[in-house]
């Protein structure tokens, strides 16, 4: 229904198929037949999240000890007049650049103290402290101003809202509590605080579409879900949300309202497709936020979205997105990180087509944040008809990010996440072409001129550089070579195995503690550095040493491919002699990614 | 602890010491008034980049100085510069600013205290920072940076909205100050702020004074200038605006003064009003006279000596200089113009770090920090030594003299300290003849004339071998006189440490050294190791040979003479086949330990030699102790190896110790850093810069060109496949009084000439060949049709 109308690699099946036909160990493929040139045509928009949404959520501020924000206790931030403030400050200054949800996060139904409000149905209901007007007079004052309205909601039934068993359902004769868990009062979502639903009783329906008929009664247009399971840090039958999240779905669709489902947080890959088929969001990592003294840090854990977020690039796309999770970005004080941090924090953002909901302080935006926040070319990025980037190299401390737009231009994101300043490097190579490039700089609006080969640029610690670049040159023609030939020299554990996401059909798996993939005889007309293609499956972030003729290894980390049978592509210079050569990948004592095939350009 | 200067030497024994060591002390304080600089006159222009140039493609930050900033320097005044286009970043230093004293109150074990209020510390200056918000990294493009080795300048470029901006940083020695120069093509302006601040708590201001609790005083001051815009001050800062070229001229200094008579000090120089007429009066010149002016003065030293060690690549030169660096490690491939680079780095770094001041300590000139590793000191083992291998063998004879130049002026110091404390019950490492004499040393000296950590018996003659072998190589009489007292102080010293024994089943009595510690490992309390006996022999060899030069003290020359001959020299282990460390056939020690004391007759001494002239068992012995200390240490350890593998001829050993040492440094790991200092790791992740190894290596490199000693010259004795090609090297020093041009081709030399700068006669040694050189001092031959 909304599986991703981009692929990553659209070649991959078509290449695979040329590869069987030629049946050798070194395979020219020509340029015209391995061209990933034309994206597939868009689909049909759907009705919700047809881009990444974007808007404010409260949770930030909520979550922070950053002083005087939560006077009176943890989470006090979320009051209906801090509310009507963030409104505010919205509409005046990021309406206009598409700002566009009002989220109202955790504990709109409890006190400071944390006790909660529920109506006689066991429905959470506001509490007459923080929003004495109620929920519904929230949402129409954000509709007023021209936004939408964000509420939330924890996964399962609160152990609160339980009433030893005895309270009714709404609009469900005979239904209570008692009637939608199971008999064991087994708890569910990612802090054990509800009873898990049981959705083989006729009545659990019931109670998900009262809640949904009431938030759409009040006229919300999005929900957050959270402690969603498998994923919030659980797993396990007990944990298992998914009837839920359907059962959200069905609500939902039942009040008639479109309403934003977005699930949190760190929901488990291996559902990915259940996510896609009743959600329109998913919070692929832990909250971004740091439970300290600033909003987020970068350590915690705003760089770990590098890692994380490769696994799921494919699952992005109109009508679902890999969720980020909070753009604070907007003030360097409150934010707790460097300029050089809160540009690459949007960058990543940006290209991955994260939703771009900011956590921020609307009224005491930075001049600065406000530029990152309402830079229109990275918008229009982060909005429009461009797949999302993914690593292009392997994800070393300097890393590049890239993805083919429909128009043949790339988007290039370049980042430096050491904890010093680096030279970083795209190679034309590595995006699949050779000869010169025009490139623009999307958040100095500035073009850069032509750039013969690559674009390299100084990044200071965590820095980063986004580029959209036109290539003026001409497709890179590749010689490749499967892991699986005969030719190869397999050492240690390493075999090959059947792979149906790979070329060949084949793969070399059991790179571990000493394993290793020898590629001989790979023949290149000139000695220089090569941007050599590798094809690999690692349903984890993987390390594998690569060398060239014995020489001195260099270890590379290559990222997520989501599961073990989803073959992706990084490219990794190596050094290459005229002649015949030897590309090796170790294992040394870790454990490798499974290595499907390599492809080296014919001119370096 | 502050040092009572109460507790500075009394003022009558000094003089009493000065006297008879004889040493000059009128030298002048490190931070003076000078004459007006001289102006060079039609001297080439500074020339935008010569081909010793090092560049790259990134800066530093705040966080990195220590492994990515760039070290300028003129001898006494440096600072390391991030040269961040939003934030350029001087860390200042003066080679003087050390806390600490004296200390001589040793410690209940008799040994010194080492920590850095009492012994005291290398510390910063201060910081320089020049703020251009426009100017941010993130909004810049075409970012580049450049070291010109050769006319020692910092280049800095990259464009902003298509205005390309351009900034040199230099440290000149004429003019005493560092200078900071912006400029622009395409019509831009530079907006934004000049801030100094001390390190020791002074604040920001446009210049400071200070003093430390133990009376040394410094300060520092700060002026900027411009065109086309305001430059005004404004509170504690230099605010700039809309200017279309920016001049920023720092100095400062302190009043520390090479005279123990003054403890080192002297109060009549106020460092900040000297500071401040610094600047303003280099500031009367435009940026252009003050770049010419410092590029003159560079280039007059820079320009005595040159290296070629083959061709590289078009792709080896495509990548900058931290690129390089890891593709020299990750292909394995030989890069023979980086690897001749590494050696005019360390060149750069004793020109801009060893000239009118004192001496490169473990650090050099360069700190990120006021807590460096094991106090940025001098340490007499090896370290302080190795700095200066270097200086005489690649032309920089003149940068060795801040060596020499310390050692006379802490010798009274040292001479009073050993006088009053070495016999000291509680120190086990004391006389136990009970008599003293001469001079000895800590493992770690101060400026202050002050010892650290513990004491070091056998550093007296380290220092003493180190000062005879500038003389070797330069036939400098007056350096000769200047350094006399100290050897003959040392042998004195020797005189009342040795023990008489009888050698175990033989009734051949020998001299052995005292109770000591071989650095810095296995017993500590060891009687005549091959550190102490190896070193006292070649100490007393030198003072006979200096009395007799100078034709004075011939009878105590004749008791050192005396002494000489019977001393003990190693053995080869029966058990391990090593030249034993101590005299003793078992292994007390780590067997692949830095240090390679035992080996100290090989390298940097000469009395093991594989000429035959020595018995081939101890040759044997050395190199199998050589064997077994491995391949695969650090920085300065593995300089001191390769020198070692150079004189017993092995080339591929040799060079692959060097390249060892060019391996990347992450994350603190031991290796070479991005701006090429050399990075020892002290523990996970926490890698420090050690100094002597970027010293060091260079010399092992010369080394395996030519070897040298007086009346013999070999020339290519470890030439590596990697250089073998073709190469040249101009203006090596050798020691016998020679300056040595070398060319050579398929491994062989094409051409040597052969000039004398005070030696008369020499063989000229290739293979199996050799032949007789005369000439006068000043003459010149030049030799060739050399054969195998």
């Amino acid at each position: 229904m909304r599986s991703s109308s981009y692929s990553v690699m659209p070649a991959r099946t078509l290449r695979a198929v040329v590869v069987l036909a030629l049946a050798a160990a070194a395979v020219t493929v020509a340029p015209a037949v391995r061209a990933e040139t034309t994206a597939p045509a868009a689909s049909t928009a759907p009705a919700l999240a047809a881009k990444p949404y974007m808007g404010w959520s409260s949770w930030s501020m909520q979550s922070s000890k950053y002083p005087g924000l939560n006077p009176d206790g943890d989470y006090s931030y979320l009051t209906e007049a801090n509310v009507s403030k963030q409104t505010d400050a919205l509409a005046a200054k990021l309406k206009k650049y598409g700002y566009e949800y009002v989220n109202i996060d955790a504990g709109w139904w409890r006190d400071n103290a944390w006790k909660p409000e529920y109506d006689q149905y066991g429905r959470q209901q506001a509490d007459p402290k923080r929003f004495p007007s109620g929920m519904k007079a929230v949402a129409d004052r954000i509709h007023a101003k021209g936004l939408k309205a964000g509420i939330y909601l924890p996964a399962g039934l609160e152990k609160e809202a339980y009433g030893d068993g005895r309270t009714p359902v709404w609009n469900a004769d005979g239904c209570t509590t008692a009637d939608i868990v199971h008999s064991d009062l087994r708890t569910t979502n990612g802090w054990d605080s509800s009873y898990q639903l049981d959705f083989s009783r006729p009545c659990t329906q019931k109670y998900i579409d009262s809640q949904a008929e009431l938030i759409a009664g009040w006229g919300y247009d999005f929900l957050k879900l959270d402690g969603v399971g498998p994923g919030s840090g659980k797993s396990g039958d007990q944990y298992d949300n998914v009837a839920d999240v359907a059962a959200w779905n069905k609500a939902i669709a039942a009040t008639g309202r479109p309403i934003h489902l977005e699930l949190s947080w760190s929901l488990d890959i291996g559902h990915a497709a259940d996510w896609k088929k009743y959600s329109q969001g998913w919070r692929i990592d832990t909250d971004v936020e740091c439970y300290c003294n600033t909003l987020v840090s970068w350590e915690n854990s705003v760089d770990d979205r590098w890692d994380d977020t490769p696994g799921w690039t494919r699952h992005a796309g109109p009508g679902g997105w890999n969720d980020l999770d909070s753009l604070d970005v907007g003030n360097g004080g409150m934010d707790g990180l460097t300029k050089a941090e809160r540009q690459s924090y949007a960058t990543l953002w940006a290209i991955a087509k994260s939703p771009l909901f900011t956590g921020d302080d609307l009224t005491r935006l930075d001049s600065y944040g406000l530029s990152l926040l309402t830079n229109k070319e990275v918008i229009a990025l982060n909005q429009g008809n461009t797949p999302p980037a993914r690593p292009i190299t392997p994800s070393d401390p300097q890393q590049v990010w890239a993805a083919k737009n429909p128009d043949g231009t790339y988007t290039v994101a370049l980042f430096n996440l050491a904890d010093r300043p680096a030279a970083v490097s795209a190679s034309w190579a590595s995006l699949g072409f050779t000869g010169t490039a025009a490139v623009r700089d999307l958040w100095n609006h500035e073009n850069l001129g032509t750039h013969k080969d690559k674009v390299t640029e100084a990044l200071p610690a965590h820095g980063s550089r986004l580029f959209t670049v036109t290539p003026h040159g001409s497709t890179l023609a590749y010689t490749g070579y499967e892991a699986e030939s005969p030719a190869n020299t397999l050492t240690g554990n390493a075999s090959v195995a059947d792979c149906s996401a790979c070329s060949g059909g084949h793969k070399v798996g059991n790179l571990y503690l000493g394993g290793k993939l020898t590629f001989n005889d790979i023949v290149v007309p000139k000695a220089g550095t090569y941007q050599v293609k590798i094809d690999y499956v690692s349903g984890d972030a993987r390390s594998v040493a690569v060398s060239t003729n014995g020489g001195g290894a260099a270890n590379h980390k290559f990222p997520s491919t989501g599961d073990w049978s989803t073959a992706e592509t990084v490219s990794v210079p190596l050094t290459l002699k005229a002649g015949s050569n030897t590309i090796t990948f170790d294992s040394g004592n870790s454990y490798a990614p499974d290595i499907d095939r390599i492809d080296v350009p014919k001119s370096s | 602890m502050t040092t009572d200067p109460s507790r500075l030497l009394p003022r009558r024994s000094l003089i009493a010491l000065a006297a008879t060591t004889g040493a000059a002390l009128a030298a002048l304080p490190a931070f003076t008034a000078s004459a007006a600089p001289k102006r060079p006159v039609n001297s080439a222009p500074y020339d935008g980049s010569s081909p010793d140039t090092l560049w790259w493609e990134a800066p530093a930050d705040d966080n990195s100085m220590i492994e990515q900033g760039l070290p300028v320097g003129n001898g006494r005044l440096g600072a390391l510069a991030s040269n961040d286009p939003g934030r350029e970043l001087l860390l200042l230093t003066d080679a003087t600013l050390w806390t600490g004293g004296l200390n001589d109150q040793l410690d209940a074990d008799g040994q010194f205290p080492y920590d850095r209020d009492n012994f005291g510390s290398f510390t910063l200056l201060g910081r320089l920072t020049v703020d251009i918000p426009d100017h941010d990294l993130g909004a810049v493009t075409g970012y580049r940076r450049t070291l010109d080795l050769a006319q020692g300048v910092v280049t800095t470029s990259y464009t902003r909205s298509r205005v390309t901006y351009e900034r040199q940083i230099f440290a000149s020695r004429p003019d005493d100050v560092i200078v900071l120069h912006f400029t622009q093509s395409g019509g831009g302006r530079y907006t934004g702020t000049v801030r100094l601040e001390g390190t020791h708590g002074e604040g920001a201001s446009v210049a400071f004074g200070a003093a430390f609790p133990g009376g040394l005083k410094y300060g520092a001051a700060v002026t900027a200038y411009g065109t086309g815009g305001r430059v005004t001050v404004s509170g504690s800062q230099i605010a700039f605006v809309g200017c279309k070229d920016l001049t920023v001229v720092v100095s400062g200094g302190t009043n520390y003064a090479p005279d123990a008579v003054k403890g080192f000090r002297d109060p009549s120089l106020d460092p900040e009003r000297l500071a401040r007429t610094k600047v303003r009066d280099a500031a009367a010149h435009s940026a252009d006279t003050l770049l010419r002016t410092h590029v003159a003065d560079h280039r007059a030293l820079f320009g005595k000596f040159d290296i070629s060690l083959g061709t590289s690549s078009a792709e080896q030169r495509s990548l900058d200089t931290w690129e390089r660096i890891k593709a020299r490690t990750g292909s394995g491939d030989p890069d023979p113009e980086l690897e001749a680079a590494y050696v005019q780095f360390g060149r750069y770094l004793m020109i801009s770090g060893s000239r009118g001041s004192l001496p490169l300590g473990l650090q050099g000139l360069w700190l990120d920090g006021n807590d460096p590793a094991w106090m940025g000191d001098y340490h007499t083992d090896i370290n302080i030594q190795m700095n200066y291998w270097m200086a005489d063998r690649a032309g920089l004879s003149a940068c060795f003299d801040a060596f020499t130049d310390y050692c006379v002026a802490q010798a009274p110091a040292w001479t009073d300290l050993t006088r009053r404390l070495f016999n000291d019950s509680r120190n086990r490492y004391r006389n136990s003849s009970g008599r003293n004499a001469g001079w000895t040393v800590a493992i770690s000296t101060n400026p202050f004339g002050g010892g650290g950590w513990w004491w070091h018996p056998a550093g007296n003659a380290w220092l003493c071998n180190t000062l005879w072998d500038h003389y070797e190589f330069t036939r400098s009489r007056s350096h000769l006189e200047k350094i006399y007292p100290l050897l003959k102080g040392a042998c004195e010293f020797w005189e009342a440490r040795l023990l008489t024994t009888t050698l175990p089943g033989t009734s051949r009595e020998v001299l052995i050294a005292d109770s000591d510690w071989s650095p810095e490992h296995g017993p500590l309390d060891a009687k005549g190791i091959t550190y102490a006996q190896e070193l006292v022999w070649a100490l007393f060899g030198h003072y006979c040979t200096a009395a007799a030069e100078l034709k004075c003290d011939n009878a105590y020359a004749a008791t050192v003479s005396g002494l000489r001959k019977r001393l003990y020299l190693p053995q080869v282990s029966p058990k391990t086949g090593w030249l034993e460390e101590w005299m003793s056939p078992d292994n007390l020690g780590e067997t692949t330990h830095r240090h390679l004391s035992p080996l100290i007759g090989l390298f940097p001494g000469d009395r093991i030699r594989p000429d035959g002239s020595i018995p081939a068992d101890i040759v044997a012995g050395a190199t199998a102790l050589l064997t077994a200390r491995g391949m695969e240490s650090f920085g300065w350890a593995n300089a001191w190896r390769s020198l070692c593998w150079a004189r017993l001829k092995n080339a591929e050993s040799a060079y692959r110790l060097i390249v060892n040492n060019l391996r990347p440094s992450t994350n603190g790991s031991n290796g070479t850093a991005a701006n090429l200092f050399d990075i020892y790791e002290l523990g996970p992740g926490n890698g420090v810069f050690q100094i002597d190894a970027n010293l060091g290596t260079p010399a092992a490199v010369i080394e395996m060109l030519l070897y040298s000693r007086p009346g013999h010259l070999e020339l290519l004795p470890a030439l590596p496949d990697a250089w073998a090609k073709s190469g040249s090297v101009k203006g090596i020093g050798a020691r016998g009084g020679f300056v040595v041009d070398l060319r050579w081709q398929n491994g062989k030399p094409t051409e040597a000439l052969i000039r004398s700068v005070g030696g008369r006669t020499t063989t000229v040694a290739y293979g199996d060949t050799s032949r007789s050189v005369s000439l006068e001092p000043g003459g010149s031959v030049t030799l060739k049709d050399f054969a195998r």
